[in-house]
C-alpha cells in the first residue's frame, strides 16, 4: 500500500447505494461522449467541494492505480 | 459574382538609426579596460545601460544593428507589466511609454460563442504604474536608446559583432568586428543580452534545455478605421477560428494584434499569405470592417532555461538565458527585470561596497524567477493545446462550467499576467525578497525615492519620528541607506504590511530585504550586511537544474 495519509478510504457516503443510484441515472439516455463530459463535469464540482490540494492530489494518485 | 478582396499593407514603420562612430579602441595600441560591456542592445541590455548609467557607470554596448527591433519581424514583445513600467517610471521614460502606448488593465475570455468571464487587474493594483501598458518592442528600445544618449556617459557602439569572448581570471576578452575593422576590448564585467540565439552562449557549450512546441500560430498586425475597445480579449476556442485559440490586442498607432492559433500540420507558408490571413480576419469581423495589414507572421513557440546566469565574469540576461512562450508577457517583461535585478548590484559591486558574490544572487533570483515562468507558461500551453480526446474532454468540462461557476474560471487558463516574481530564500534575503509597488504616499512615491546618480536602500521607518529619524540614519552612516517615515496609516504602510515602530529594508529594485520590528543598529548592519553580500556566509554555489 502506497501511503496516502490526507485519504480518506473508510465509509464517508451517507447513502451509498442513493449516491450509486443518482450517478448511474444521470448517465441513462446520454452518448459515450456525453457521458464522459459529464464524468469530466463531476470531477471539477466534486474537487471544488473538496478544496484541499493534497487529498486532490492524493485522489489523483490512487485512480490513477486503476 | 463578386471580385475576390485584394489586401493593402501599411506603410512600415519609419525607425531611427543610428550612426557607426569608430570607438578609440580601433587606433589604440593596447587593449583599454572597461567596467562593464553590454553585447545586444535589445530590452534587456538597453534597460541595464540606462539604469547603470543613472547610477553613474558608463557602460559600453556592443549592437551589432544600427536601429532598434528586429528586421522584417514588426514587433516582437506588445505587453508591458507593472514592474517593467515602475523599473521604466525610475529611469525617465514613462511618461513617453504611457503617451504612445495602450494603458489597459481589462481581460475577457471567450469559449466559442460566450464570454466565460472578464478581470480587471486594476483591482489589486496599489502602483502608480497602470497594471499593464501595450506598446511595440522598438518604441520602448528607441526610447531607452533616446535616454540613454541623453544621460551621457555610455557608450553605444552600433555596427559592432561580438566575435569570440574569452574568460580571464578578473575580466573578460571580447573581440569585436565592425566595419572599420576589429579591435579586442577587455571588460571588468561581460554581460550577455544578445537574445536567444546567443553565439557565445552557444560557443562555451552551456546547457539550454531547449524545446520547441509543435503548436503552431499566426499573428496579423493589422490597422482598423473603427475602434475597438482598449482590452486583452482571448478565446479558448473561437468559433471562426476552427474552434482554435485566438488573441487580441491594442499597440500603439491604432495596430491590433490578431494572433490566430492554428492547425498543428498546416503549412506556415501558406497560413501566412496575405489572402488566407485576410480570410481569416474576415471570419471574424465579417464583411464591411475595413482593415490594413501591417505584418503578417506565423511562429512556433519555444522555450529554454540556461542552468546559470553567471559564468566568472561574463553574466547572462534575457532572451539569452531564457525563453518562454508568449503566453501572460513573461518574456520581455523578464528580460527588463533581469537588468532591474542586476543593475544596481553591479553598480554596488564596482563601487566596493557590496562584496562580488551579490552577483551570485544575480542568478539565484532571477533563475528562480525564469524557472517559475517557464512552469506558469507551460501550463498556459498545456491549456491552450490539448493532446488527447481526455484533455479535450477535460478542458471542455472547465469552460462548460466556467459559464456559471466562479471556481471554474480560475481553472481557464489563457495566460497568467506577468506578475513582479517573488524571490526565494537566500544568503542575501533570509525570508525571500518581495516586491513593493510604486505607492504614492506623503506627497512622493516610492520610485521618487530612489534618486538619480546613487545607488541605496530605503530605509521605511513606520511611524517614526523625527529623532528616530537622525538616530537611524547616523548608526547607519557608513552604509548606502536612507531612512525615511511612513504614516502608518498610509497606503505603502498598508501594502507593506508593517506596524508602527517596523523598519522595512527595501533594495534598490524596489524588493524588501528585511523587514526588522526593532531597528537596533545590530539590526541594521546584520540585514545590511547580508543584503551587500558582505557577510562571510554570503555566497551560495551556483546551483544547476
Amino acid at each position: 500500500m502506497i501511503p496516502r495519509p490526507a485519504l480518506k478510504t473508510g465509509a464517508n457516503i451517507p447513502d451509498s447505494d442513493g449516491f450509486y443510484a443518482a450517478w448511474v441515472a444521470a448517465h441513462e439516455g446520454l452518448s459515450d461522449a456525453e457521458s464522459n463530459d459529464l464524468d469530466a463535469r463531476l470531477v471539477l464540482l466534486l474537487a471544488n467541494q473538496v478544496g484541499d490540494q493534497k487529498v486532490l492530489l492524493e485522489c489523483i494518485a490512487e485512480a490513477r492505480m486503476g | 459574382m463578386a471580385s475576390p478582396e485584394t489586401w493593402t499593407f501599411a506603410p512600415p514603420y519609419q525607425l531611427p538609426q543610428w550612426p557607426f562612430v569608430a570607438p578609440p579602441d580601433l587606433g589604440a595600441g593596447e587593449r583599454i579596460r572597461y567596467p562593464v560591456v553590454i553585447a545586444g542592445g535589445g530590452l534587456a541590455g538597453l534597460t541595464l545601460a540606462c539604469d547603470l548609467a543613472l547610477r553613474g557607470i558608463r557602460a559600453v554596448v556592443l549592437d551589432e544593428d544600427d536601429t532598434v527591433g528586429v528586421k522584417g519581424a514588426s514587433s516582437r514583445g506588445i505587453c508591458y507589466a507593472q514592474k517593467s513600467l515602475e523599473i521604466f517610471e525610475r529611469l525617465g521614460i514613462y511618461d513617453r511609454i504611457r503617451a504612445k502606448g495602450i494603458t489597459w488593465s481589462v481581460g475577457r475570455t471567450f469559449s466559442g460563442g460566450d464570454e466565460l468571464y472578464a478581470f480587471n487587474l486594476e483591482d489589486e493594483s496599489l502602483s502608480e504604474q497602470p497594471p499593464f501598458i501595450n506598446l511595440q518592442q522598438f518604441y520602448l528600445e528607441w526610447f531607452l536608446v533616446d535616454r540613454i544618449v541623453d544621460l551621457g556617459g555610455t557608450d553605444l557602439r552600433w555596427k559592432s559583432k561580438v566575435l569570440t569572448v574569452e574568460d580571464e581570471a578578473d575580466s573578460v576578452v571580447v573581440e569585436v568586428e565592425t566595419p572599420a575593422g576589429s579591435y579586442s576590448l577587455e571588460a571588468e564585467w561581460f554581460i550577455d543580452a544578445t537574445g536567444a540565439n546567443s553565439r557565445v552562449r552557444n560557443a562555451m557549450g552551456l546547457e539550454v534545455n531547449a524545446s520547441r512546441s509543435t503548436d503552431r500560430w499566426c499573428i496579423s498586425d493589422v490597422k482598423f478605421k473603427t475602434p475597438l475597445p482598449a482590452e486583452r480579449w482571448t478565446w479558448v476556442d473561437a468559433p471562426f477560428n476552427e474552434a482554435r485559440a485566438v488573441w487580441q490586442h491594442l499597440m500603439a498607432d491604432d495596430v491590433w494584434r490578431l494572433d490566430y492559433q492554428m492547425a498543428d500540420d498546416c503549412d506556415p507558408e501558406t497560413i501566412g499569405k496575405p489572402e488566407v490571413a485576410g480570410a481569416r480576419l474576415r471570419e471574424q469581423l465579417g464583411p464591411g470592417v475595413e482593415f490594413e495589414f501591417v505584418w503578417i507572421g506565423p511562429y512556433q513557440y519555444r522555450d529554454h532555461l540556461l542552468e546559470t546566469f553567471r559564468v566568472g565574469r561574463m553574466i547572462f540576461i534575457g532572451d539569452c538565458a531564457h525563453v518562454v512562450s508568449p503566453f501572460g508577457a513573461r518574456g520581455g517583461n523578464n528580460g527588463i527585470q533581469d537588468a532591474g535585478n542586476l543593475g544596481w548590484k553591479l553598480a554596488l559591486v564596482l563601487e566596493g561596497e557590496a562584496g562580488e558574490g551579490l552577483i551570485d544572487s544575480y542568478h539565484h533570483e532571477r533563475y528562480a524567477a525564469a524557472a517559475e515562468n517557464l512552469t506558469v507558461t507551460k501550463r498556459t500551453s498545456r491549456f491552450l493545446a490539448p493532446r488527447s480526446a481526455a484533455e479535450h474532454r477535460i478542458r471542455r468540462a472547465v469552460c462548460t462550467l466556467a459559464r456559471r461557476h466562479e471556481f471554474a474560471r480560475r481553472l481557464t487558463n489563457t495566460g497568467r499576467m506577468a506578475q513582479a516574481n517573488v524571490y526565494p530564500p537566500s544568503p542575501w534575503a533570509k525570508n525571500g525578497a518581495h516586491p513593493v509597488q510604486n505607492v504614492a504616499f506623503d506627497g512622493t512615491t516610492l520610485m521618487h525615492c530612489f534618486r538619480p546618480g546613487e545607488t541605496r536602500f530605503l530605509g521605511l521607518a513606520i511611524g517614526a519620528d523625527a529623532a528616530t529619524l537622525v538616530r537611524l540614519d547616523e548608526e547607519a552612516a557608513l552604509l548606502p541607506i536612507d531612512f525615511r517615515a511612513v504614516d502608518p496609516k498610509s497606503p505603502l504602510a498598508v501594502h507593506l504590511g508593517a506596524a508602527a515602530g517596523t523598519v522595512v529594508i527595501v533594495r534598490p529594485d524596489a524588493y524588501v530585504a528585511a523587514t526588522l520590528p526593532e531597528a537596533t543598529p545590530q539590526a541594521v548592519q546584520a540585514a545590511m550586511r547580508s543584503a551587500l553580500g558582505l557577510d562571510a556566509r554570503a555566497s551560495l554555489p551556483v546551483e544547476t537544474a
